[in-house]
């Protein structure tokens, strides 16, 4: 009995002891250290991941997101639009379509204190590709300047880069590549890092990075939390106004739309389920702000396939599917109907899908299918991936089944596989139809085109069109804007008669803010980049 | 003399370490052919669609994957065995690395909900087995039910609708942002660091950031509790010695606390280890609710981006955890009850 007593007191004592400790302070949550800068700290709550803060190793939105503001890029995309205008550089200029001179703004350093200057351009880019990450960007973005060899090993072209003092970069293209400019707004493939500090064959670890952006890393918990506080070395064209950001990250949306009702953090970006975002709407509390996005769906025909290979087959299909009805019954509303591979808001961009196909129509499609002999039903398998697109896309697949079996035209077999099978046996060809997504790498309508149109496109789906090609090439050598959208409109049309893919909706780009928050809205737009220094928390 | 040399108890430490052995042994093999035999390729999975097949081939070569499996199950065992645990695809950590950043998490949510599941659990078992069939004794053991069978996300999201905004409680995280910053790891274990930098209003963050998780995991085994203790009670207060003390004229109460009581908790001793597996498996369901920063959240995001090596790495840690605590368990149970040595 003594011993039972002893062993209370001994607890007690030490709940007392914590307890009064624990009220001895006030709520950390509300205050905290503060560099410079004159809003309060505040914090954004995430879904996305990151995969590497070392740009050599990124190429993910997550990463990118950080990167955006701890990095500077040559130039960059100002919000709300597709120009190009100096970040590190003054000006980035053709002086023809092979041949691009940055100029770096003067005095230009890193948070460290070290100057940035050209070397570190070239350094930063010859790193990229000499480490050659399987998650980074430089491998897939800088081929222009790159050479690939038979077993993969890529290389940078002799004398691709060239710097004739301090504050000069020459690249020099291997072909007449307009796009080029777009590539180097993009951190994971050209973010300058410091010669100094980061290391020529191998990844810096991401708690370690620092960069000459308008904010500098003070801590990193992979998967937990990010700490950034203002640069006091930038002297670039974006300085920040708070002194303190935190980003959350979330592995749930609704644990993070939760957060974001309990104002546990002060701004919700990517990703949000539908239902959430509806339901935060009704609640006064927060704010939900909405700016265009550049996400996609888009369904893919399998064209080599017995199928596929039928142009009134893709053309019926095209006519008889309702956009509105997908994004209203499967995302609530929270995407916007696509009437082009390329989304509103790109140079050039053209809805041609509506020009050629018009509203929903069964007996137009019916009239496509009789003109061309077939019969009907016609058999289709579709194929759809359960959790990569997240849980709305078994809503956007049951809707397309619905809606093709209405006409009468189709009788559907829904197929689904996991994402790390499904991209396997999509390229099979074990679907006369399958659904995939596209998150831009550059604000130009070419990174919604080629990909998608040349040589089958990366998805592999045996589309090839020789005009197509041709066309590309030409956009891509261009300099002149009015010929390249010219062009870009004639992809769109070829895209809307061929239908090697057939567009549905694009993703809107959704933030959710608590009180005292301002600049949110300012930053969101197509580019997808979360600008922390627009971004204010009053008190 | 002694008795047929069983009962020694190093003996029965040595067995039961020995045993250890193929019990870790099967699981590795577990680990390994499951995640083996799953459809799709690991490699091109972890590392994104955009390898070209050259790339591809280079990655899966570098990673192993095109040896016989045979001699992957090898390297696979000898790794282990060499306290190497691998290195996760997708962000190149060493396993040891996330689970050194990110176990503390877990322990602490875990050791937590323990107490929380006791100390629920111990009185109203005992409440309930002192007062067999009363209103109390059926409400409690319909707690008990309740509490084990409702799925662990529905409990935990109750909570953070109805219980953490009248309260103020945090519904994610284990710290707010700056108690994260300004506290300096220096264990690895946020609770404990919390307490060793001394700072009272991180202290209180922290703690108040523990309440949701650890009661939503508490509540899933202290229905174990509540019915193991309940059911020892009873069958402890119709024991003949019970009978005896209280024909000796000793007050039911005395008997009741001083003889009932302390019987009736050495079999929880006993499966305290089974429902720390258990509670290992409900942390990961807890911490996705509460964006926990812990293992099993880490796990979770590792199995969405199909990263097969962070996979088999974490799963073999906390096999390799279950067992050894199940072993300690086991000894610290022959400790207490010779007859267990048998």
């Amino acid at each position: 009995m003594d011993r039972t007593k002893k062993l209370v007191a001994v607890a007690g004592t030490a709940a007392v002891v914590a307890m009064l400790s624990a009220c001895g302070g006030s709520n950390s949550s509300s205050g905290g250290s503060t560099n410079a800068g004159t809003g309060s700290p505040w914090i954004l709550g995430t879904t996305d991941t990151v995969t590497a803060l070392d740009p050599a190793g990124s190429y993910d939105l997550g990463s990118s997101t950080l990167e955006y503001n701890l990095y500077q890029t040559l130039v960059t995309v100002p919000p709300n639009s597709t120009k190009i205008v100096g970040d590190a550089a003054k000006s980035c200029t053709y002086n023809d379509p092979q041949t691009l001179t940055c100029t770096l703004n003067p005095g230009e350093k890193f948070s460290n204190g070290d100057p940035l200057t050209s070397s570190d351009v070239k350094y930063s880019f010859e790193r990229a590709i000499q480490i050659q990450d399987a998650n980074g960007a430089a491998i897939y973005l800088l081929g222009s300047i790159t050479d690939t060899a038979k077993n993969g090993k890529v290389t940078l072209n002799k004398g691709a880069i060239e710097t004739p003092n301090d504050t000069t970069v020459v690249f020099h293209l291997d072909h007449p590549d307009t796009t080029f400019q777009y590539v180097l707004t993009y951190p994971g493939a050209a973010a300058i890092v410091d010669e100094d500090v980061f290391p020529a064959d191998k990844k810096l670890p991401d708690d370690q990075v620092i960069g000459s952006g308008p904010y500098k890393l003070d801590q990193y918990k992979a998967a937990d939390q990010a700490t950034l506080s203002l640069n006091p070395d930038y002297t670039g064209p974006n300085p920040g106004k708070t002194g303190q950001v935190f980003v959350k990250y979330y592995s749930d949306p609704t644990a993070l739309a939760l957060a974001a009702k309990n104002n546990e953090v002060d701004v919700a970006w990517r990703s949000l389920a539908p239902t959430d975002v509806a339901n935060l709407k009704k609640d006064s509390g927060v704010t939900v702000a909405t700016g265009k996005g550049s996400e996609i769906r888009y369904w893919v025909w399998n064209v080599a396939g017995q199928v596929g290979k039928q142009l009134a087959i893709r053309q019926a299909a095209a006519q008889v599917i309702d956009r509105n009805a997908i994004a209203t019954k499967a995302y609530d509303g929270t995407v916007d109907p696509l009437y082009s591979i390329v989304p509103p808001g790109y140079g050039g961009q053209k809805d041609s899908y509506k020009n050629a196909y018009g509203s929903p129509d069964p007996a137009k499609a019916k009239q496509i299918l009789q003109a061309a002999g077939i019969s009907t039903p016609v058999n289709l398998t579709v194929g759809w991936t359960p959790t990569h697109y997240g849980p709305s896309t078994e809503d956007e697949a049951n809707e397309l089944q619905r809606q093709l079996e209405a006409s009468g035209l189709f009788k559907v077999t829904l197929k689904s596989t996991e994402w790390d099978n499904y991209q396997t046996v999509y390229k099979q060809g074990a679907y006369d139809l399958f659904i995939l997504g596209w998150f831009p790498d550059y604000p130009d309508a070419d990174d919604y085109l080629s990909p998608f149109m040349v040589d089958g496109g990366f998805f592999q789906n045996g589309y090839k069109n020789a005009k197509v090609d041709k066309l590309v090439s030409k956009e891509q050598g261009s300099s002149s804007t009015a010929t390249r959208e010219k062009i870009f409109g004639q992809l769109q049309d070829i895209a809307a008669h061929d239908v090697p893919f057939i567009p549905s909706w694009v993703g809107q780009n959704t933030a959710v803010y608590g009180p005292g928050m301002s600049g949110v809205e300012s930053t969101l737009d197509p580019s997808f980049i979360f600008r922390f220094w627009l971004v204010t928390k009053a008190g | 003399m002694t008795r047929a040399g069983s009962g020694s108890l190093p003996r029965y430490i040595f067995q039961r370490i020995v045993l250890v052995i193929p019990m870790i042994w099967v699981i590795l093999t577990l680990v390994f052919f499951v995640l083996r035999v799953a459809p799709g390729d690991p490699v091109s999975a972890a590392l994104g669609s955009k390898l070209n097949p050259q790339a591809l081939a280079q990655a899966r070569e570098r990673l192993g994957f095109n040896r016989p499996l045979i001699a992957q199950y090898w390297d696979y065992l000898s790794s282990v065995a060499h306290l190497d645990f691998g290195t996760t695809f997708s962000d190149n950590q060493p396993v040891l690395r996330v689970v050194r950043d990110n176990g503390g998490a877990t322990l602490s949510l875990t050791l937590a909900a323990f107490v929380i599941a006791l100390a629920v659990g111990i009185p109203l078992g005992l409440v309930a087995g002192r007062y067999r069939d009363s209103v109390g004794d059926v409400a409690i053991r319909l707690f008990g039910i309740v509490s084990y069978a409702a799925p662990i996300f529905f409990v935990g999201f109750l909570l953070q609708l109805y219980v953490a905004p009248p309260l103020g409680l945090p519904t994610s995280g284990d710290a707010s942002p700056i108690t994260i910053f300004e506290v300096k790891p220096k264990t690895h274990i946020l609770l404990i660091d919390v307490f060793l930098s001394g700072n009272g209003a991180a202290i209180q963050d922290v703690l108040k950031h523990l309440v949701l998780p650890a009661v939503t995991l508490g509540l899933l085994i202290c229905g174990v509790f509540i019915r193991l203790v309940r059911v020892n009670m009873l069958m402890t207060m119709q024991a003949d010695y019970v009978e005896a003390a209280e024909a000796r004229g000793i007050r039911r109460r005395n008997v009741t606390w001083r003889h009932a009581f302390r019987n009736a908790l050495v079999p929880v001793i006993t499966v305290v280890g089974l429902q720390f597996a258990l509670l290992l498996g409900g942390a990961v369901l807890t911490e996705t609710t509460f964006n926990w920063p812990g293992l099993g959240q880490k796990l979770v995001l590792y199995i969405n981006n199909r990263d097969y090596g962070a996979v088999q790495g974490i799963v073999t840690v906390f096999a390799i955890a279950v067992v050894l605590i199940s072993l300690l368990v086991d000894i610290i149970n022959a400790l207490i009850d010779p007859r267990v040595r048998f």
